[in-house]
């Protein structure tokens, strides 16, 4: 890390204590990721260029050996881009952390993970059909539970209707604060 | 005709398509085998034809209401697939589950998986050729523990009994003793299997050495449950991350170290002696008191967050990954399915064995379909 993440990484990691937080700072040297502390899990936020060096870096540490893919999966923020989320386990250290990496709207790819894990595979071919992230070098790239031909439409996205009847009732029955207030 | 000498004697591959109406299949799975004569040199598995889309329609709907999706989503496992749900709500909304609800809960998820594993082994028995009597003997036990799901949630196959915070009400009086009951009956079956089945010649024959993989292939490919305890991984989310109350009993991790099918097969009888013990030491530890907790609000809202559960349910890791934005429905819900990530090892236990091998190895795995496509 540099002196200018650092200082922004401060507050975060300020309740990082007693997390593997400090090991996985280290393993992740030169790459500027910034960790926050999840409810179970710390997560780690990646810029999406690095990701397979970071997660790379987080299976080959010797103290952390982050050789499990727990789940990969993508959680659309509307707006804000989509978080591709990686869901890690340490099979002899038994620790886990959460990596994320957010893909701006406009630029949905990113690298592949099946380098690092093969059960990265199927798991990165439903979040390419689920949510439209290409993953840039996947070994196998077609649709896993969605048919061949449904390549142009993402339905885990939060403007993809839920069914018919959304369309023909002008506005989505999805997620709404102001709903049952 | 084929005049030229040099193909006389060549030989092509044949590609045979398995599914995904086939009973060898265990539901809708397809998979399209190239084979050598009795040999398979490569699979290529089709899923997605019990694809319904459970995780946006979870979004849609609020905490309570997810529920019944659980079920839907492993219905051999239902109270083990709600567990990791509605833990997954509590978490986010901080709710504390009293100790009678939490002892319940542990009974119930052990003997669904004792009904799952049962389960496993009459079907797994037809797959290896040994059709009617162990079937029709897991489905004895199977009925009994099903029988005391119904008394108790009022639903045989989906259950909705699991609440977020507790249960939705609290179990019959003679709870105590029906679990009992059951688990006689259950012990007995457990002892029939093993005698027809772990030394029969036939058996050990048609699996032993058959679906090898390794202790490193396993963890590398993501596989759970007793499909990579068989390989020599004790990766078991009751000991290493413990919920509920597993910390406070006593009961060992099952594994085998051969990797084979017949290891997983004997990881899974392992097991159901495990959950027996389980829930003999939960019903001594079941005493009278609230099974909800006291302040409950009426609506449930969760604060903005996100949280990744994982429970052992009995075909491995079940995980529910919730992610909240405020208000009364998760954001983004996604479920991790054991057999998803079981099946993708699919291939590699099986190119090299025979066309009939790989029916079984396929039966070892234990999937459930609706659980790999969601």
């Amino acid at each position: 890390m540099t002196s200018e993440e650092s200082t922004e990484a401060t507050a975060p990691t300020a309740t990082l204590d007693g997390t593997i937080w400090a090991e996985v700072d280290r393993a992740l040297s030169g790459i500027t990721a910034t960790a926050e502390r999840g409810v179970l899990d710390v997560i780690v936020h990646v810029p999406p260029a690095e990701i397979v060096r970071a997660l790379k870096a987080l299976k080959a540490d010797a103290t952390l050996n982050f050789d499990y893919l727990r789940s990969l999966t993508a959680v659309d923020n509307e707006d804000e881009g989509i978080d591709v989320v990686y869901h890690l386990y340490s099979t002899t250290a038994k620790h886990n952390l959460t990596v994320k990496a957010t893909l701006p709207t406009d630029n949905l790819h990113i690298d592949t993970a099946t380098t690092v894990w093969r059960a990265a595979n199927w798991l990165e071919r439903e979040t390419a059909e689920m949510f439209g992230v290409r993953f840039t070098g996947h070994p196998d790239p077609r649709t896993l539970l969605m048919p061949e031909d449904m390549d142009d439409t993402f339905p885990l996205r939060k403007d993809h209707p839920l069914a018919e009847i959304e369309i023909l009732q002008g506005e989505g029955m999805g997620y709404s604060d102001e709903e049952d207030q | 005709m084929v005049t030229e000498s040099a193909h006389e004697f060549e030989t092509q591959d044949l590609l045979l398509n398995v599914g995904p109406q086939h009973p060898s299949t265990h539901g809708v799975f397809r998979m399209v085998m190239q084979v050598d004569g009795e040999v398979v040199r490569d699979i290529i598995p089709y899923i997605g034809y019990l694809h319904r889309g459970a995780e946006k329609l979870c979004e849609t709907m609020d905490y309570r209401q997810g529920i019944g999706f659980m079920d839907r989503t492993e219905y051999l496992a239902a109270m083990n697939a709600e567990l990791s749900y509605v833990m997954a709500v509590e978490k986010l909304a901080e709710l504390e589950v009293p100790d009678r609800a939490q002892w319940i809960r542990m009974i119930l998820v052990e003997l669904n998986r004792l009904a799952s594993h049962l389960m496993f082994m009459g079907a797994f028995g037809i797959d290896v050729g040994v059709f009617g009597t162990p079937f029709i003997y897991a489905w004895r036990e199977r009925e009994a523990i099903i029988d005391l799901f119904e008394e108790i949630s009022g639903d045989r196959m989906m259950y909705a009994y699991l609440r977020p915070g507790g249960l939705a009400w609290d179990v019959p009086t003679n709870f105590v003793a029906r679990c009992r009951e059951v688990l006689t009956a259950v012990n007995q079956g457990i002892a029939d299997f093993d005698g027809l089945l772990t030394k029969n010649e036939i058996f050990v024959a048609r699996t032993q050495g058959i679906g090898y993989i390794s202790a490193a292939d396993a963890i590398d490919f993501g596989m759970s449950g007793p499909s990579i305890r068989a390989s020599g991984v004790p990766l078991d989310v009751r000991r290493e991350e413990p919920y509920l109350k597993y910390n406070e009993i006593k009961w060992d991790v099952i594994t085998e170290t051969d990797g084979d099918v017949y290891a997983r097969y004997l990881c899974r009888l392992g097991e159901m002696r495990e959950s027996v013990k389980i829930v003999e030491q939960c019903l001594e530890q079941l005493q009278p008191g609230a099974i909800m907790p006291e302040k409950m609000p009426r609506m449930l809202r969760t604060p903005p967050g996100e949280v990744y559960i994982r429970t052992e349910a009995p075909r491995g890791e079940f995980g529910v990954y919730m992610v909240s934005k405020g208000g009364n429905r998760p954001y983004r819900l996604k479920v991790r399915s054991a057999c998803l990530s079981n099946l993708q090892a699919l291939k590699h236990m099986s190119v090299g064995q025979y066309v009939a091998d790989a029916i079984i190895v396929l039966g070892s795995i234990d999937i459930v379909l609706s659980e790999v496509d969601r």
